[in-house]
């Protein structure tokens, strides 16, 4: 219940994981560690297998060799909703809410999912009115417009109050002016509930201003490890992205 | 305490009641049907009564399931279970009160749910479909096979009247009033699980994979309402065989699962009274139109594409909708929060 009083949690280790589907290898050999607390972002061209890497550590895959620890604790392979009872949930690329139900109640659902209490959500207040979500609090998500949709599906992960948040590009699709909020988000996940956050992201802007480390995946390799202003001018990073087609998911092309 | 602060803790203090206003009304319904003996002895009007309950609480099994977005016909084997169980404890063991009989035919048929849904409630859509049609064939077929204990094609015959507390209900009102009862649990206990976990069963039915990411076990809710599914259907079994004095396997055809799945969407499956008014309006058209054995699934089944295609929520659903269009156009907002909109710039 009391989560911000046991700030401190396990990291994260990701251990010489692979997945293939099939013919089709993704990623080999990607090992990395998330301290408690902390933010690492994750970049790589589209197809790179952020998404899959998600899904593994979640728990909604398995990978195809190579572990996941909490702590301790495997937990790759686990049912999702154990991971996510140990603190450890995700958000989604496209928008994910409950169509067809008020923001109240998708807010309600996702603490009653995650045993929590309704309090919560006066500690959300802040973000919640920040981003626009008290004043609709009353109409049903799918009516929402896209970017709205997307912020409160995050925030619904992080009402669960996770010990670490796996964001899944959170920025992709909102209008420039509706980044800040992604900024407001992540600041306030580790602030008040010390949430160790993987930040899958395309927005480099938002990679550089928020993240002291990153890694970048290409090719199926974990190609640079460090921080965002030396692996960002590496050349082979910059290649990747450039062979990705896009430096960024505004560009026109 | 800021504004956005005070205006949420606001918001969390409304409470949606327990019961909607459509669980009211159908738990009154069916209580209303425990007077129909004191007002007529038209013994058509009686078995009328009886065909509408039954069907009703059968057809309860279906509209658990599509909480979870899963169209099940397995509703006839599941009454099977139940109405054999009845038949057996009764004419072999001689068991005849109707509590215990009740008990027996809610919880055997729950019991069997588990381990198949176990098997099958990792499909989804057509698959599931698929399986409790074939599940309902099989028990259809177990039924005339097991013959030592079901009485294969001669079914099992001339049960004892069943007794409430020690009084014997045997006459045509009183099986009114057994079934009338049965009917009402099966309904009381629908009402009271669905509400009970109504985020749980809307969010698996919306997004599983969103609830799972939350932190809800999906697959317990799922086993849980399959469950319960099959103990209600029991207890539709149970009056069946009790109307009929006999357990045969024609009462639980396979093609009889298309009945009560018309029912619930006919009726609207957005809410258990549409499950209710499903059965009465299409038990009574049955009866009007003189519809008999194979027409009324095909029937039935023109009924649905009708419903699927011009009013998805069945007669519940549009009158729903068009009463609230209508209340629309005088002043009520539709939720006070729009009412309510949080200052800005306070925070
Ligand atoms: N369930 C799946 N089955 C087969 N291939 C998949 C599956 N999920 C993803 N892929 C493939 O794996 C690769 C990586 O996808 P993804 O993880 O979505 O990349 P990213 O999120 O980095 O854009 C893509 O080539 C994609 O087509
Ligand atoms: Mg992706």
């Amino acid at each position: 219940m009391n989560a911000a009083a046991e700030i401190q949690g396990e990291a994260l280790y990701a251990e010489r994981m692979s997945k293939a589907f099939g013919g089709l290898k993704v990623f080999h050999d990607v090992s990395f560690t998330l301290p408690p607390g902390g933010l690492l972002g994750v970049i790589g061209p589209n197809g790179a297998g952020k998404t899959t890497m998600i899904n593994i550590i979640s728990g909604r895959l398995a990978p195809s060799s190579g572990q996941v620890r909490l702590g301790d604790t495997r937990i790759d392979g686990r049912p999702v909703y154990d991971n996510a009872g140990r603190g450890l949930v995700r958000s989604f690329q496209q928008t994910a809410t409950f169509s067809g139900y008020t923001v109240s109640d998708n807010l309600r659902s996702a603490l009653r999912f995650a045993r929590r209490d309704l309090s919560v959500l006066e500690r959300l207040a802040p973000l919640l009115d920040q981003f626009g979500l008290v004043e609709n609090w009353n109409r049903h998500a799918e009516v929402l417009p896209y970017g709205l949709q997307k912020m409160l599906g995050l925030t619904m992960a992080l009402a669960t109050q996770p010990r670490i948040l796996l964001l899944d590009e959170p920025a992709a699709g909102l209008e420039k002016s509706e980044r800040s909020n992604i900024d407001a988000y992540i600041g306030f996940a580790q602030r008040e509930f010390g949430c160790g956050v993987l930040l899958v992201e395309h927005d480099m802007e938002l990679i550089r201003r928020l993240c002291p480390d990153v890694i970048v995946l290409d090719g199926g390799r974990l190609i640079a490890t460090g921080s965002p202003g030396e692996v960002l001018n590496r050349k082979d990073v910059i290649d990747a992205y450039l062979g990705g087609g896009e430096e960024d998911d505004d560009a026109e092309h | 305490m800021t504004t956005a602060t005070a205006t949420v803790s606001g918001y969390l203090k409304q409470k949606a009641p327990f019961f909607s206003g459509h669980e009211w009304i159908t738990l009154g319904i069916v209580l209303l049907a425990f007077a129909i003996p004191t007002l007529t002895a038209n013994p058509q009007f009686l078995s009328q009564a009886n065909l509408i309950l039954i069907a009703a609480t059968a057809a309860l099994g279906v509209y658990i399931m599509l909480r979870l977005d899963l169209m099940s016909f397995a509703v006839p084997s599941f009454m099977a279970i139940g109405g054999y169980t009845v038949a057996v404890l009764s004419l072999r063991l001689g068991v005849t009160d109707v509590i215990v009989l009740g008990l027996a035919a809610f919880l055997v048929p729950a019991l069997c749910a588990i381990p198949l849904g176990w098997l099958i409630l990792r499909l989804k859509g057509v698959y599931f479909v698929l399986v409790t049609f074939v599940l309902t064939e099989i028990v259809q077929l177990l039924l005339f096979e097991a013959a030592p204990l079901t009485g294969g094609s001669n079914g099992l015959v001339g049960m004892p009247a069943v007794r409430f507390f020690g009084i014997e209900l045997w006459d045509n009102s009183h099986v009114l009033l057994t079934t009338t009862g049965l009917a009402f649990a099966g309904f009381l206990i629908t009402a009271i699980f669905t509400r009970r976990f109504r985020y749980e069963f809307a969010a698996i039915e919306k997004n599983d994979v969103l609830a799972e990411s939350l932190g809800l076990a999906c697959w317990k809710y799922k086993a849980m309402a399959f469950a319960v599914a099959a103990g209600v259907s029991g207890l539709a079994g149970f009056a069946l065989v009790n109307m009929l004095m006999t357990a045969h396997p024609t009462s639980f055809a396979p093609m009889s699962s298309v009945n009560y799945i018309t029912y619930t969407i006919v009726g609207g499956k957005g809410s258990i009274l549409g499950t209710l008014v499903g059965a009465i309006l299409l038990v009574s058209a049955t009866d009007y139109f003189a519809l008999r054995g194979e027409l009324s699934p095909g029937l039935f089944g023109l009924l649905i594409i009708v419903v699927t295609l011009l009013a998805r929520g069945g007669v519940i659903g549009t009158v729903t909708t068009l009463v609230r269009s209508w209340r629309g156009k005088g002043m009520r907002p539709l939720a006070d929060g729009a009412a309510r909109k949080a200052p800005k710039g306070g925070a």
